[in-house]
């Protein structure tokens, strides 16, 4: 499993790598044993390929001055390709077809082309044929082209299959255009041969660019995403920790570091909502908030059987802000506990504070507070509100909405 | 006097709950990491153990775990600044007693670790309503009644708790004695570690917890 992994990575490497100009495997510029080993075959291919080339009107010579310019040395661009991978069965015959087919182009196209080429590759290459047999290495090479399909790359399967159709096609549609179909033109063969071969060879290169694409973007995404943490920590959490150390009233203090622990609370374990309307708990959470920056009062909130917000369940939300800021703002309890109850429609919400209390009916009726904001404003929206207070004894607001 | 042992990774919040707690009980010993931990409470053998949520080396719920299998006897408050539903479930689930949070004041952690030596279950008001959550009321046909559901009466307790009444408090609400609601808290401790499963798991699921 773990050597077809890496075989497996080895061989993208080759494909994916960039072409450079070999410093080991040299005789002019190095060109054809980089070529050789991006393509991971002999480098005696590439050279007789070059030199049959450049018999076709001088178009050899051409490319390889091309090839010397655009291509970096080796060392310059740092060594990463070895060429000990061979080649897939579809890479040599997609090479063998690209190069069959340039052959034939260059023939059509009308370069001079001396009765001297065709007899030429064939010698070259049954030179290098011979050559490259002779090596070391050939046997074990052989041993891999016999059996291509072995590591399991379905792909490779079928370009074998693709391209062994083609060359069909290609040998059959060439030997017919020798005499009925002359006018379908050889330019036309060739240049179809051309792109098939074009993409045998480079279509899992040209795959594994856009893949890298991909990668790159995730990346660049990743990265974002921590910029974005950085951000965030340094808005909040750096300027309340600059806040705290310059504020000597311990109150403040305190204050301070709950409202960023709930900011940073949230941001941390809340998703994201997925839907446009917030949930009852978010809504409530959202207020204990305001208040508690406002009154310096830190608020506690359970909510249970959380979920979204109904529209009469936002007089609720409302009535239990105004509870959490009186109780904030007249009852001197250390902390207030809010506790939310939703089930199907109904929805249950006690505001607590075990502070100083108060008798209802001293409140003197110019107060609106509780008449107002609490009980009016549920009985409106069909629900009900009960206020239970005693000096000295906290006050508990009970909130009820109910369905229509 | 009851012996405690510290368990956080956190050097100055250990520094901290030392100080607070130093007058009020004999502190056995402190770890700042599992396996420490693990060796020091089993050769100190406290009768309390405070121990962080989040540690390197598989946090608190190794600790809990590892100790419960020799000396099933220990018993563990877990203390964490994390209060998601998971943290708190899964410590509870392997043993815990109880659940507070960090930003507890001292006089609570106090009165918590206290009730916890005397063998009762501290529930805060976000624990409790975690459990009210996931005994939710709707009975499934297949869950077993005697673990999967909770007493009217021990809901009733558990609703007065995540309001943010102390026990005492909810006695007097509820005209039950303390020790009444303490009895509730415990069982619904038990059922918490217990329970089959079958509503923790759908609770838990809709949440995406697990």
């Amino acid at each position: 499993m773990d050597s077809d992994g890496e075989h497996h990575a080895e061989r993208h490497q080759v494909l994916s790598g960039r072409l450079t100009r070999s410093t080991g495997d040299r005789m002019v510029t190095g060109l054809a044993g980089g070529i050789a080993a991006r393509f991971g075959i002999p480098t005696v291919f590439v050279r007789a390929g070059f030199v049959t080339l450049a018999l076709a009107g001088g178009f050899g010579a051409l490319c390889y001055l091309v090839g010397w310019i655009i291509t970096p040395d080796e060392q310059q661009y740092g060594s990463m390709i070895e060429a000990d991978e061979p080649p897939t069965s579809a890479q040599r015959m997609g090479l063998s077809l690209a190069f069959l087919a340039l052959l034939m182009f260059l023939e059509a196209a009308g370069l001079w082309f001396g009765s001297v080429v065709w007899p030429a590759a064939l010698i070259f290459f049954g030179a290098a044929l011979v050559w490259d047999r002779s090596s070391t290495e050939s046997r074990e090479r052989l041993a891999q082209f016999a059996k291509p399909a072995e590591s399991g790359a379905k792909q490779s399967r079928t370009q074998i299959f693709v391209g062994a159709a083609l060359m069909a096609v290609g040998v059959v549609v060439v030997l017919a255009s020798l005499d009925s179909f002359q006018s379908l033109g050889p330019v036309a063969i060739a240049i179809l041969l051309t792109a098939a071969g074009f993409m045998l060879l480079f279509g899992p290169w040209i795959w594994g660019l856009f893949a890298d694409l991909g990668e790159e973007r995730r990346a660049r995404i990743r990265s974002e995403e921590r910029a974005d943490m950085a951000a965030h920590l340094h808005d909040s959490v750096l300027q309340t920790l600059a806040m705290i150390q310059r504020s000597d009233d311990p109150q403040r203090m305190v204050t301070l570091a709950r409202a960023q622990e709930r900011d940073l609370r949230t941001w941390l374990y809340e998703p994201v909502a997925e839907t446009n309307h917030g949930t009852i708990g978010e809504e409530i959470q959202a207020a204990a908030a305001r208040v508690e920056g406002d009154f310096d009062v830190p608020i506690e909130v359970v909510v249970v059987g959380d979920r979204a917000i109904a529209d009469q369940e936002r007089a609720l939300v409302a009535a239990a802000t105004e509870a959490m800021a009186n109780a904030a703002k007249h009852s001197d309890a250390s902390s207030v506990s809010v506790y939310v109850e939703c089930s199907d429609g109904v929805v249950d919400a006690w505001i607590s504070d075990q502070g100083s209390g108060f008798d209802e009916s001293e409140i003197s009726d110019d107060r609106k507070g509780i008449s107002e904001s609490i009980k009016a404003r549920m009985n409106r929206s069909g629900g009900e509100a009960h206020v239970t207070s005693a000096p000295g004894d906290g006050t508990e607001v009970h909130l009820r909405s109910e369905p229509r | 006097m009851t012996t405690i042992y510290l368990v956080d990774d956190h050097e100055l919040f250990l520094s901290g709950v030392r100080a607070e707690l130093s007058e009020r009980f004999e502190i056995a010993g402190s770890s700042t990491d599992v396996d420490d931990a693990v060796d020091g409470i089993r050769s100190t053998k406290p009768d309390v153990v405070l121990v962080d949520v989040h540690m390197p080396g598989g946090g608190g719920l190794s600790v809990v775990s590892n100790i419960l299998e020799t000396n099933p006897d220990i018993c563990f408050l877990a203390l964490s600044v994390s209060d998601a539903p998971e943290d708190v479930i899964a410590m509870i689930r392997a043993g815990a007693r109880g659940y507070v949070t960090k930003s507890i004041d001292p006089d609570a952690l106090a009165d918590a670790i206290g009730r916890i030596a005397a063998g009762d279950a501290v529930f805060s008001p976000k624990l409790a309503g975690f459990v009210l959550d996931a005994f939710s009321e709707t009975v499934p046909v297949e869950a077993d009644p005697e673990l999967d559901q909770l007493t009217p009466r021990e809901r009733e307790v558990l609703r007065q708790i995540a309001r943010g009444y102390a026990y005492k408090q909810v006695a007097h609400r509820l005209s039950i004695s303390v020790k009444t609601v303490e009895t509730h808290v415990s069982s619904v401790l038990r059922k918490l570690q217990l329970s089959n499963r079958h509503e923790l798991a759908r609770w838990a699921s809709e949440r995406r917890i697990v």
